[in-house]
């Protein structure tokens, strides 16, 4: 009787999961394509769980969750029409992608499908885990963890090297440069400065200053000196 | 070890019952909390905040996400159906118990903050957006302190399940053995549930933010599963800190009650007593004291759990 419960819930999840794939790419929302492609994953690690690869199942829910919530807020704040009110194309080369999709999926189940898999239950005295470990890694599992505790912290430290303390901070931006508007030319930001008024209100330009009445004399200091830099380049 | 599971078909049933008795509990407490209101008012006020929201006429916004706005607090809701479905009820009593429990409960405060992104973007309103924007990137910090502490807590028991970690704590509970894990699961149960320091989904510099739209039902089953959540964690806190069946003389079901209640009113206290941490303050705060204390938390169990 489980047998047929499975059966029934494994059609489910695949129905299930196609069915939000193929939404991903016919919604114009941003949101709802992330959150489609969230509903999809849910279907397979649901099916995960049903070939009782339990760890597997639930971590790819949490991993995958994490992912689309990071790719959701991007979408957000890159795309210019992320709420979908327009219509738009979520695929270069239509037709293309249509036909290239549907021949990997066709290959990939062919190869799934079509060769006579071995089924042999494998003993669990074997210890299967730890042989794939020293099989795929040998004697550099000390390097490999190694090397992804650099890595983690390399990243940790480029988040702290690049990050500001916000606008309640007097100093958030010191010592930043903003990036240029010319790629070609890394002191093309200095050129976009207001030029009509040259004593004046000349930091209304820049957006990152806090403080202007704190700081007030400081930051007259900074505009001229800007300004004959600014002079300099013009 | 769970012996006993509740039987499949009163799952549902009994889920619906926790989830509504803890809410509403939740709801008394906190009014409680508050100061200058009784019990002779508190026991009233969800109740009557509940009819009111029965029969109000909902509002709606231009052009709202329908789909999306009508199914975030459903989600809501079921994300904390979802951990209970792995918590202890009492003494080996547990709807499923799962060898990856701490997993679970994990997806399940993931899909909460789905849900409240969703709830975020689908009433098409410019503050409800900006607050759970700014709500997705501070979560994004101490959603790591909570897999920190609460892999910490399996390491004793060498086991996923929670019913193996609260086994694991016959001796000890997990509240000595690791007293950072509480304080920093804790904060957490703030973030998700959007209570107290870690408002800030729906902090009043946003008027409401992801809620100042919501009204009528879509805002009851919201409140509904914000206050479920919090009964959640502190059930939770229960089970994988402080012991959760294990006490002498009364039966452990009584035992998690207990526990679940005092870990409920310290929540709810420190939620009404601390401020609201601006964002920036939230951010540093969490990466700069709070990771670090989590990955100490971690490091000082695998040491421990070492042969």
């Amino acid at each position: 009787m489980t047998g047929v419960w499975v059966g029934i819930a494994f059609w489910i999840f695949a129905v299930a999961a196609l069915w939000f794939g193929w939404r991903v790419f016919v919604t114009d929302s941003m949101v709802r394509a992330s959150y489609a492609l969230l509903a999809s994953f849910v279907n397979v690690g649901a099916i995960m769980v049903l070939l009782l690869a339990e760890y597997v199942g639930v971590a790819l829910l949490f991993m995958m969750t994490v992912e689309m919530v990071v790719m959701a807020l991007f979408m957000i704040m890159f795309m210019m029409n992320s709420a979908g009110l327009n219509p738009m194309q979520m695929v270069h080369q239509h037709r293309w992608s249509i036909a290239g999709g549907m021949a990997m999926a066709g290959g990939f189940g062919i190869a799934l499908t079509l060769p006579s898999w071995p089924d042999r239950p494998i003993p669990t005295a074997v210890g299967t885990i730890r042989a794939l470990g020293l099989e795929l890694l040998g004697g550099s599992m000390l390097v490999f963890e190694s090397v992804g505790a650099t890595l983690l912290a390399t990243m940790l430290a480029a988040v702290v090297l690049s990050s500001s303390r916000g606008r309640y901070t007097a100093d958030a931006h010191e010592g930043s440069i903003p990036p240029p508007l010319d790629p070609d030319e890394p002191d093309s930001w200095a050129h976009a400065e207001p030029d009509e008024d040259d004593d004046g209100d000349a930091h209304a330009g820049h957006g990152g200053h806090a403080d202007h009445g704190e700081h007030a004399d400081d930051e007259e200091h900074a505009d001229h000196g800007e300004d004959a830099e600014h002079g300099e380049h013009g | 070890m769970i012996t006993t599971h509740v039987n499949p078909l009163l799952a549902g049933p009994v889920a619906v019952l926790v989830l509504a008795g803890g809410a509403y509990l939740t709801a008394v407490t906190a009014a409680i909390i508050r100061p200058g209101i009784g019990i002779g008012t508190a026991w009233r006020q969800p109740l009557q905040r509940v009819a009111v929201l029965l029969v109000q006429r909902p509002t709606t916004t231009e052009r709202p996400d329908g789909a999306l706005w009508w199914f975030a607090p459903a989600a809501y809701l079921g994300t904390a159906a979802l951990a209970l479905t792995v918590i202890p009820l009492g003494t080996g009593v547990a709807i499923a118990d799962v060898r990856t429990g701490i997993v679970v409960f994990g997806v399940a405060e993931v899909f909460a903050i789905v849900a409240l992104h969703l709830q975020a973007w689908g009433p098409n309103s410019i503050l409800p957006l900006m607050a759970g924007t700014r709500y997705l990137a501070v979560m994004l910090s101490y959603e790591l302190v909570s897999m920190f502490v609460l892999i910490a807590a399996a390491l004793p028991a060498e086991s996923l399940a929670i019913g193996d970690i609260v086994a694991s704590q016959a001796d000890l509970w997990n509240v000595i053995r690791q007293p950072l894990g509480l304080p920093l699961f804790a904060v957490v149960a703030w973030g998700i549930t959007t209570w107290g320091p870690l408002d800030l989904a729906r902090s009043p510099d946003t008027a409401g933010g992801i809620v100042a739209e919501a009204s009528g039902r879509n805002r009851l089953v919201w409140e509904w599963g914000r206050h479920a959540l919090m009964f959640v964690f502190a059930a939770m806190s229960a089970a994988v800190f402080l012991g959760g069946w294990h006490g002498p003389f009364l039966p452990g079901w009584v035992w998690l009650c207990l526990k679940t209640l005092c870990v409920l009113w310290a929540l709810l206290w420190g939620a009404d007593r601390l401020p609201r941490l601006s964002t920036e303050r939230a951010v540093v705060i969490t990466w700069t004291l709070l990771l670090p204390l989590g990955f100490v938390d971690l490091a000082a169990a695998g040491v421990e759990a070492l042969p």
